[in-house]
């Protein structure tokens, strides 16, 4: 996990060269529960940093998901929307979510590493 | 005391237990400036017995519609109500039950509100069905605003004749929003102008509502309608008497992507308007954008089949402002009792009923075209009601009152134009003697 | 005992007779409407009436209801629905009256009407009141469309309202719906508005605030006359959402706190039955300055006669068709008249003393979310059960093998395993000591028996339900096979 990078709004992203495959956090799908439903966005669309471009339901809630990166929609995990279990099973691999060519790598510096990550969860656990 | 069971002994002792010694201690975090300092200014209690004949004086002084000849539809109609159905709704298990959001204690009315669901799929060919709404106005909204959700469209036609409540109602609630209400006037012959349809019709439209029968009672072209808006990739929304749809082909099969209208005729009283239902049923595809509460099917732990709430993320007690909707109540009493009314009447009794209501209609029109001083001005396209003109038609409907007949609904009450208009029902219940009562005694009217 | 759906059931040949034959010559559909425009098949089962009588009968017995057990639920107020208003209701007089009656034959229903205003008014303080909505969050809508078209008029430009973090979730919808963006007032730590909070958020652009006091931790906003003029002088207005309104009947006015636009849950506060989900009936009162937005038509009377006002001069217009849940109205009149101002002080009295006596009772065993004097209804964090193996979830289900319904779970969202507690003022005191000792035996059992309060209820015709099941993968009507 040492190479992937975070948002505080629970995205995590893996960067290869020019792309970006992105998700959501394991400590997202626990505080989620079990997802009953995922919308994704099409390959081709463009999508923006900190824009919503997604949502997820679970039985109990429902969320937006936010883009940490800017850039065009190469690949979406379609397997999902029939298997929204995967991102409570394997969020980091299974359920990956769509994998993007970035706009702007440089907007990647401003994403959380994994030991930030861990203390910015740490910290909101205990509130 | 009514209604509290705690004896003044009980009250006492719960103070104490909870260290307090007077009842004003309960309330010492009120600010004293909005503390009242003496009793409400109203009556004291009364008795139940006292309760009860307050409230029978007052119902005495209304005339319910049994005591005249009465042909007022509307939107709110008359049918036959059998007897096993209030029976089955005053059980205390429904009528006192509070929704069902914790399945293990309410698979009864979970049960029932899923064959609900289903006898509205099934008279409306559609795949899915709420759970109900609060009646057939909002009804109309909530399906509006879906469709401007599914399409991300902000303009909104209103084809043909409409229940006129339902069109402000709808007004009122896209008045928080940003869209553009258009309306198509009626043609000639009572029914959508199929030319300012298309006219109006396009890209940025989200849906074509229909109404159907229409507010005079014609049977559209739905079919027709329908594939002109299809041109322009808006969604069909069809506003419907659900009775009808007892002899009228399933909205489904005519390309209408969400219905929706007033469950009144289904097994629930006049009720001077209320309370009613609102049914909403859509295609399988618009599932997550479909509001209120639906009932699904599943299994409990063991396997075993049982039902719950379901889609609820969609609601406003967890997507809160993100929610489809703010809807947290439906009818469920009322839709259960739709299914109790379908399920007694069955496919027969709808048919019968349907087809006297249609029958009776027929024949009033029939002889009211016979009569020297009125006009009918549509065609028998009929269900259950129609509109016909004559002079002073206000002072004819008063001078039929006073030989207790209710002619119907005066037009000129809600629409321009129509000063001299008055829309008839006549449902099942109605008989041949009631009808020829009705137009001989008209005949005299105009004669004399 | 597997309940069959009605669509399976045996059918009948028998021909139905609810009805005689048509009188009128019967008519061929053909020869009056398109032939496309007809229906070929009516797929409805023919059933006996004996077995459609036993079949929902049948699904009755699996329910739980107030006249059969006792409803702890928070933020509802499951009180007793008195049987005297139902044999009312069923007044022909009143269920055979048609909305677009002559006026003079509905005089009794006017009446009734306008007289239930009156008695509003008094106890509220509001100077008038609608009964359109079909309940309280249609009530919301209602309330929030009149604000929104009083800015309008006024030229105020507002963009948002204002919202505890405690609300109820049909608030910030309520303001969606409304085309204002919600803001979220944070609580402080006695779980009542942070003042300082409000004032940072309050500028020009807030249109309202909504809030429902006593809130839903079921503490009374005290600084409610300072957030008044918090909000008043920014010329922003106050909504009150009366879903909690029944501890202060009598005691206080929302009129005297500062409110200028109220919903009242008729089904709440009011006794009408909440018949599995509605239909309820939500009243809406507005102060002087509001009364020209309410919903049209209102009831008056000139010279002894009663009749439908439609002269509003900045009405909403409908929100609804008709004009209410009259069948509604009518229950919560009567309960009303029964109880009379010395009763409904009574009943807010007992509807605090009760669950300050569950709180004193259970403080020692269930952590209290927020230590101060409750009203109505008191809220209790699970954690240190959740710490042992057992959620709220599972205390809430166990409860339902001793009679009683869960109370409300998960909310307000502010509390961890949070479980609400309303008893209401209906019940004795004999089934409030049933209710403790149940929550301190469930208590006891997480220690000794932690399976059995996981796996519960016990007895109930199902166990847990699989809810994610039913979301995954959605069954919301039945097909007919091969269908």
């Amino acid at each position: 996990m040492a190479d992937l990078k975070f948002t505080k709004s629970h995205e995590w992203v893996k960067i290869d060269g020019f792309q970006a495959k992105i998700g959501i956090t394991d400590y997202a799908q626990s505080q989620l529960g079990d997802i009953v439903f995922i919308e994704l966005p099409q390959a081709g669309e463009q999508i923006k940093k900190t824009s919503q471009f997604g949502t997820i339901e679970s039985t109990k809630a429902a969320s937006e998901i936010y883009s940490p990166l800017s850039g065009e929609v190469i690949e979406v995990n379609d397997d999902l929307v029939n298997n929204p279990q995967w991102i409570n099973e394997s969020p980091f691999d299974k359920g990956w979510m769509v994998k993007i060519n970035m706009a702007d790598p440089k907007e990647s510096e401003s994403l959380l590493d994994e030991s930030s990550y861990k203390e910015f969860v740490d910290k909101e656990a205990y509130q | 005391m009514p209604y509290t069971l705690n004896t003044d002994k009980d009250f006492q002792f719960m103070l104490k237990e909870i260290g307090m010694s007077s009842a004003k201690e309960l309330y010492s975090q009120i600010p004293p400036q909005i503390k009242l300092n003496s009793n409400l200014n109203l009556e004291a209690g009364l008795s139940e017995f006292e309760v009860e004949k307050k409230l029978k004086s007052l119902a005495l002084k209304n005339s319910s519609l049994d005591s005249f000849n009465s042909f007022l539809g509307a939107g709110c109609y008359d049918h036959y109500i059998p007897a096993a159905l209030e029976a089955i709704l005053s059980r205390s298990e429904f009528l006192t039950a509070y929704t069902p959001y914790q399945p293990e204690v309410s698979q009864g009315i979970l049960q029932a509100i899923y064959e609900y669901q289903s006898f509205i799929c099934l008279l409306t060919g559609m795949d899915i069905s709420n759970a109900s709404v609060f009646d057939g106005a909002s009804s109309l909204a909530e399906a509006v605003l879906m469709a401007a959700r599914i399409t991300k469209r902000k303009k909104i036609i209103l084809a043909g004749a409409h229940q006129p409540e339902y069109i402000q109602t709808l007004n009122t609630y896209l008045s928080g929003f940003d869209f553009a209400l258009e309306k198509i006037e009626p043609a000639e012959n009572g029914l959508v102008n199929l030319g300012d349809l298309k006219r109006a019709l396009d890209s940025d439209t989200a849906c074509c509502v229909m109404q159907n029968p229409n507010f005079f009672g014609l049977v559209e072209n739905v079919k027709e309608i329908a594939d002109l808006a299809k041109e322009k990739k808006a969604l069909n929304v069809l506003v419907t008497n659900p009775l009808s749809l007892a002899i009228l082909k399933e909205p489904a099969a005519l390309g209408i992507d969400i219905v929706c209208g007033d469950g009144q005729p289904l097994g629930t009283n006049l009720n001077f308007g209320g309370p009613s239902f609102g049914f909403l049923a859509t295609k399988n595809e618009y599932l997550r954008q479909l509001p209120g509460r639906i009932v699904g099917k599943t299994q409990d732990k063991q396997g075993k089949p049982a039902f719950c709430l379901t889609m609820q993320t969609r609601e406003q007690h967890i997507r809160r402002e993100k929610a489809t909707s703010n809807i947290c109540s439906n009818q469920s009493l009322n839709a259960i009792g739709a299914a109790v009314y379908l399920s007694l009447l069955g496919e027969q009794g709808l048919k019968k009923t349907a087809l006297n209501s249609f029958n009776n209609a027929q024949y009033l029109y029939q002889r009211l075209k016979e009569l020297r001083g009125v006009n009918i001005p549509y065609a028998p396209r009929i269900f259950n009601e129609f509109v016909w003109e004559v002079k002073d038609a206000l002072g004819i409907m008063n001078k039929l009152y006073d030989k207790n007949i209710i002619a119907g609904y005066y037009l000129g009450d809600s629409l321009p134009d129509c000063e001299n208009r008055i829309l008839s029902c006549c449902t099942e219940k109605k008989n041949k003697d009631e009808i020829d009562n009705f137009v001989n005694t008209l005949a005299e009217i105009l004669n004399g | 005992m597997d309940r069959e759906i009605i669509f399976d059931k045996n059918k009948t040949s028998d021909k139905k007779t609810y009805l005689p034959e048509s009188t009128t010559a019967g008519c061929d559909l053909e020869d009056f409407l398109p032939k496309e425009s007809l229906r070929q098949d009516l797929p409805l089962p023919n059933l006996g009436e004996l077995d459609v009588v036993r079949h929902f009968l049948g699904l009755a017995r699996d329910n739980f209801s107030i006249d059969t057990n006792f409803y702890p639920l928070g933020s509802c107020t499951m009180k007793y629905n008195p049987k005297v208003n139902e044999k009312i209701a069923s007044l022909e007089g009143f269920t055979r009256i048609h909305p677009y009656q002559n006026q003079k034959d509905v005089q009794g229903a006017l009446e009734l009407i306008y007289d239930f205003e009156r008695l509003l008014c008094e106890i509220t303080g509001m100077k008038r009141f609608t009964f359109q909505p079909s309940s309280g969050a249609q009530g919301e809508s209602t309330g929030m469309l009149m604000i929104r078209k009083f800015h309008k008029i006024n030229g105020n430009k507002k963009t948002k309202v204002i919202v505890p973090d405690s609300a109820h979730g049909t608030n910030p919808a309520t303001a969606t719906m409304c085309g204002y963006q919600t803001v979220v007032v944070e609580s402080n730590s006695s779980g009542l508005v942070d003042i300082d909070k409000l004032k940072s958020l309050v500028d020009e652009s807030v249109a309202a605030i909504m809030l429902t006091n006593p809130n839903t931790l079921g503490l009374f906003e005290e600084n409610i006359l300072e957030i008044s003029d918090i909000i008043h002088k920014a010329g922003g207005l106050l909504y009150y959402d009366g879903a909690n309104f029944n501890p202060l009947l009598g005691i206080t006015k929302p009129s005297l706190m500062g409110f200028d636009v109220i919903h009242l849950n008729l089904h709440k506060t009011f006794s009408t039955p909440h018949g599995c989900g509605g239909p309820g009936a939500g009243a809406v009162g507005a102060a002087e300055d509001l009364i020209e937005y309410l919903p049209v038509p209102l009831v008056a009377k000139a010279e002894n006669k009663f009749y439908f006002e439609y002269n509003l001069k900045n009405s909403i217009g409908k929100v609804r068709s008709f004009y209410g849940n009259f069948g509604v109205l009518l229950r919560a009149y009567a309960y009303l008249l029964r109880l009379g101002k010395e009763g409904l002080l009574r009943v807010a009295q007992n509807s605090v003393l009760s669950a300050n006596y569950i709180k004193e009772k259970l403080k020692n065993y269930y952590e209290v979310a927020y230590p101060g004097q409750c009203m109505h209804e008191v809220v209790f964090s699970c954690s240190s059960q959740k710490e042992k193996g057992a959620s709220a979830l599972d205390i809430a289900k166990r409860l339902i093998d001793f009679g009683i319904h869960p109370p409300t779970m998960y909310f307000p969202l502010i509390v961890k395993e949070a479980l609400m507690v309303e008893p209401t003022e209906a019940e004795s005191k004999e089934t409030l000591d049933r209710f403790i000792k149940a929550m301190i035996d469930i208590d006891n059992e997480i220690n000794t028996d932690l399976e059995k309060v996981k796996n519960s209820p016990h007895t109930m015709p199902v166990k847990r339900v699989d809810e994610v099941k039913a979301a995954r993968f959605p069954d919301l009507r039945w097909k007919k096979p091969g269908a």
